[in-house]
């Protein structure tokens, strides 16, 4: 297992990732309460 | 309403125990599997009061069990008749929500003290129990069995009042009952072995209170569509 | 400005996975590296009862208001969630148990109190699913959550503390002093900061689904 600047950076990638995604997610719902 | 609140439970915990008596129904269910039950655990185990390390690790959960299995085969039932013989309409008119939880609430704990009370002198004789405080064991009876009266009160009043959920009360009674059984469980445990393991009644004690406050609370939002 | 919550929150997070594995200390008494863990493993276990209590609050909003399926729609999107951080506190401590102690499970007093909240709130779930009828569903689950108010405390809280357990000595100890180094305390507090926001965010997302989805059924406002 990598040291500590591996396991920093996969979170990171794993944490920017999810926010990218529930952000994606916002604007989804976003539309479907416009176009009611 | 003229009469009382205190004449009214009365009333509901007199008519339960009447229907009841006339059924037998819940009494002989509850009868059957603790008995059974007991009997099967003592032809298997024989005499395991005798040994100190079975009656410390064993007995205390073996005791609950059958009180639980028991419970949960013969008590669920305590609200589904009135819905089925349509007498919750005519008890809703004639008592308060929270009469008819505490009358109801009073007829099942007293169905889970008989029970009890015959369970546990048999148990005793059975395995051959060496009980170190005996007002202790009493104590956590009780204790423990308010839980399952209370919780199964109100859980009851859930399931029957929600079409096509009778089969959810195992389900939903479950992790309502394990902390308290938890808890039953050791304060059984040392009633029996007369080694202290810190204020376990007074924690299942305030976990009774707690639920039967939050069943009068919730009753008649439950009661009441 | 929703933007900026979430770049906030982003930045936020990312500096406390930074500090988590370059600023904070070790704690005594862990294998290696392992003790990293309990800045992920606490804050998703707190979020899970800050979201059951949220659902309980919002059912008692319910029976106590007028019926509004708003609150309704709120309280089992904060129990969903509830399950899903309850699920990752499992699973970080199993991974923790694994390092420590050599087994994933140990049937310990706090394993197994997560395990029966998790039984507790699957069974809010299947409640749900066996009503059909919306009003009755909203009451009854609502009512199940609102004793979940008094039933999660005492299997978060107190049952753990009783019996012997091989989980470290909660952070507030029993004569209610903090035991923890300040700078684990610190990355400990901002990272359950984060979590929290982070709970809110998907709740709103749920909620917000579920209004859509319930407007979708029913054709009306």
């Amino acid at each position: 297992m990598g040291g500590p600047e591996w396991v920093t950076a996969v979170n990171l990638i794993i944490w920017t990732g999810l926010v990218l995604w529930i952000s994606r997610l916002d604007r989804k719902i976003r539309d479907l309460e416009r176009e009611r | 309403m003229s009469s009382s609140w205190a004449a009214e439970a009365a009333a509901v915990f007199v008519k339960d125990w009447r229907c009841e008596l006339r059924t037998r129904h819940a009494v002989a269910t509850l009868a059957l599997f603790a008995l059974t039950t007991l009997l099967v655990a003592s032809l298997v185990l024989g005499p395991i009061g005798n040994d100190a390390e079975m009656s410390r690790r064993v007995v205390p959960v073996l005791v609950w069990l059958i009180v639980l299995f028991a419970a949960a085969a013969g008590l669920p039932r305590a609200f589904v008749h009135e819905e089925e013989s349509r007498t919750a309409i005519a008890l809703r008119l004639a008592a308060r929500p929270s009469a008819v939880f505490a009358g109801k609430l009073v007829h099942i704990a007293t169905l889970v003290a008989a029970i009890e009370a015959i369970v546990a002198p048999l148990a005793v004789a059975l395995f051959d129990l060496r009980v170190a405080a005996a007002a202790e064991l009493v104590a956590a009876l009780a204790a423990g069995g308010l839980a399952i009266a209370a919780a199964t009160t109100l859980l009851a009043a859930i399931v029957a009042q929600g079409r096509g959920a009778s089969t959810l009360f195992a389900v939903l009674a479950l992790p309502v009952l394990l902390p308290a059984l938890a808890l039953a469980v050791a304060a059984t445990r040392v009633a029996l072995t007369g080694v202290a393991e810190g204020n376990l009644l007074t924690l299942l004690l305030l976990y009774d209170g707690s639920v039967v406050v939050a069943g009068f609370l919730l009753f008649p939002a439950i009661w009441n569509p | 400005m929703k933007r900026l919550l979430a770049l906030s929150l982003w930045l936020w997070m990312a500096v406390v996975i930074w500090a988590a594995f370059h600023w904070a200390p070790l704690a005594a008494g862990f294998k290696g590296q392992s003790s990293r863990i309990l800045f992920f493993h606490v804050p998703v276990a707190w979020v899970s009862f800050v979201a059951f209590m949220t659902a309980g609050v919002e059912s008692v909003r319910y029976l106590a208001g007028r019926r509004d399926p708003r609150h309704d729609r709120s309280a089992a999107a904060a129990v969903e969630l509830g399950q899903v951080f309850a699920v990752l506190a499992t699973v970080t401590g199993a991974i923790w148990a694994r390092i420590m102690w050599g087994s994933y499970w140990n049937w310990d007093p706090r394993q197994s109190a997560i395990v029966v909240t998790m039984l507790y709130y699957a069974a809010y779930l299947a409640l749900r699913q066996a009503i059909a009828d919306g009003p009755s569903r909203a009451r009854l689950s609502a009512a199940y959550a609102v004793l979940g108010l008094v039933v999660s405390p005492f299997l978060y809280f107190v049952l753990p503390r009783l019996g012997f357990s091989l989980h470290p000595e909660p952070v507030i100890n029993a004569a209610g002093k903090l035991e923890v180094e300040s700078r684990m305390l610190a990355v400990l507090t901002a990272s359950s900061l984060g979590f929290t926001v982070l709970f809110y965010w998907l709740h709103a997302l749920r909620r917000r689904l579920g209004a859509v989805a319930a407007h979708r059924d029913e054709g009306v406002e």
